[in-house]
């Protein structure tokens, strides 16, 4: 056979073999590589959802030790960090990959607010502000920077940096943000009504106003501020509207009411208002009130019947008590001690009991708070309705 | 395993020394620009290790080019919508 046919059939017939090696070799090494890796990452995600946290950093740490570029991992662990309450650790490695070289800049920027919250977290909040303002600034993960900078501004009370920032929020996500403002303006007002600023008092309700017309806060603090100023027949009207905007916060704005009632004399439209209000509204607050009223005006044996029949309608340890307190003066002998004991009793049921709860985390309270002390979230504690409490 | 494959070698090894040896005569190439004359074995090892080396390269150069492509295009998505973690 001719040698240089020879030759150009072997030419090929090698290239095919070279090819076929070359590939044999490649997905040997990524297969180890990728099998490494995913049964490393299983494994730390099997770890974080049985809630074994320490074991599953552990794994991260190693897959980030041996894979430098997978910058999620960093993230995942920065997270898991944080999570646990080791800040500083969280702060470090956020730092640290912030400052790694050629990161792209949405890395960079996701990075950037995950050591913002660190910060937040530490309790660092110029540095954490300081951050969020630059990513505002450059327009990265600008929403949740927002919401970081308004939960700042809450916390320092800087009520008007929160305003500007969460009509800010507004115009970038579209999201209605104008029952938190309207409460900012509320806290304004209530600030400068402390200081005796009213007009400027006045000044904010309007604007809270403006932002939510049937804000709760707002009406009750105009009722207030009436009241301080003689007004009462208009601060009456005031907390009606507050009623009418929530019947819920009814617990909170009846005390106020009633003294408005009684100043402006006007007891017997304070009757029709809470007769309709026992009507709609299915606590017991009103009832008690009512009970208040009949005992100043009829006497004891008027409010005691109107307790006993309310309380067969809607049974409430807040009501019996009212009732011990009214029939203990009428009582005498062994019966006066088991009242005692009964009304003791029923104080100590009441002590233990929260009165008002989150509708947004369940956290419970036994004093009204505007802004849950636990979710941050403005308007959501609420009375409780049952037996034990309204 | 490995061991087979290092026996396997060697034997290549000497098969192809021996080869070499028995066709020691020059031939002579006219390559158009040049003309060679090379013994008769190292010009058929020569074709066997040029393709085996030119297939190699070529299924290296393809991998490495896919690959860049694809985290030139997985930057680009990154760059569209960021990682939230």
């Amino acid at each position: 056979m001719n040698l240089v046919l020879v030759l150009v059939s072997l030419v090929p017939i090698a290239f095919v073999l070279g090819w076929w090696t070359s590939r044999q070799f490649g997905a040997r090494r990524s297969g180890a590589e990728v099998s490494a890796l995913s049964s490393d990452y299983f494994r730390g995600l099997n770890y974080l959802l049985n809630e074994e946290q320490d074991k599953a950093i552990e794994v991260f740490l190693k897959l980030a030790e041996y894979n430098r570029d997978t910058v999620e991992t960093h993230l995942a662990l920065g997270n898991l960090f944080r999570r646990r309450g080791e800040v500083d650790r969280a702060i470090r490695l956020h730092q640290h990959l912030v400052s790694r070289p050629g990161l792209t800049d949405a890395m960079k920027t996701v990075a950037l607010l995950e050591l913002g919250e660190d910060y937040m977290r530490a309790g660092l909040l110029d540095r954490a502000e300081a951050l969020f303002c630059d990513l505002v600034a450059m327009n990265a993960h600008a929403p949740s920077a927002l919401r970081h900078l308004i939960a700042i501004y809450q916390h320092e009370r800087d009520w008007h940096k929160a305003i500007e920032h969460a009509r800010r929020l507004e115009v970038m996500t579209g999201e209605d943000e104008a029952p938190m403002i309207a409460q900012f303006y509320c806290e304004l007002a209530d600030r400068s009504r402390q200081h005796g600023a009213r007009a400027e008092a006045r000044d904010y309700l309007r604007q809270a106003f403006d932002c939510q017309p049937d804000c709760v806060r707002a009406f009750m603090l105009t009722g207030r501020l009436l009241s301080e100023d003689g007004q009462h027949a208009d601060a009456v009207t005031a907390y009606e509207s507050a009623i009418q905007a929530d019947i819920a916060f009814t617990p909170e704005i009846l005390p106020p009411l009633l003294n408005s009632y009684a100043r402006s004399q006007q007891m017997e439209r304070a009757e029709v208002f809470l007769r309709e209000m026992i009507g709609r509204y299915h606590g017991v607050s009103p009832v008690l009130a009512l009970a208040h009223l009949y005992k100043e005006r009829d006497g004891e044996r008027a409010a005691i019947d109107f307790l006993t029949t309310q309380l067969r309608q809607r049974p409430s340890v807040r009501g019996l008590m009212a009732l011990i307190d009214a029939t203990m003066d009428k009582i005498e002998g062994e019966a006066r001690e088991n009242f005692l004991i009964l009304r003791d009793l029923t104080r100590k049921l009441l002590e233990g009991q929260a009165m008002y709860r989150c509708s947004r985390c369940g956290f419970g309270a036994k004093a009204h708070h505007w802004q849950c002390p636990s979710c941050k979230s403005w308007s959501t504690i609420r009375p409780i309705h049952g037996v034990a409490s309204e | 395993m490995r061991l087979l494959a290092i026996i396997l070698l060697l034997i290549f090894i000497a098969a192809g020394i021996v080869f070499g040896a028995l066709n020691a005569d020059l031939v002579g190439y006219d390559l158009g620009i040049a003309q060679l004359r090379l013994p008769k074995g190292a010009a058929l090892l020569g074709a066997v290790v040029i393709g085996w080396l030119l297939g190699g390269l070529t299924a290296w150069l393809g991998v490495s080019m896919r690959q860049g492509r694809q985290q030139r295009r997985q930057s680009r998505a990154d760059k569209k919508s960021p990682v939230k973690p």
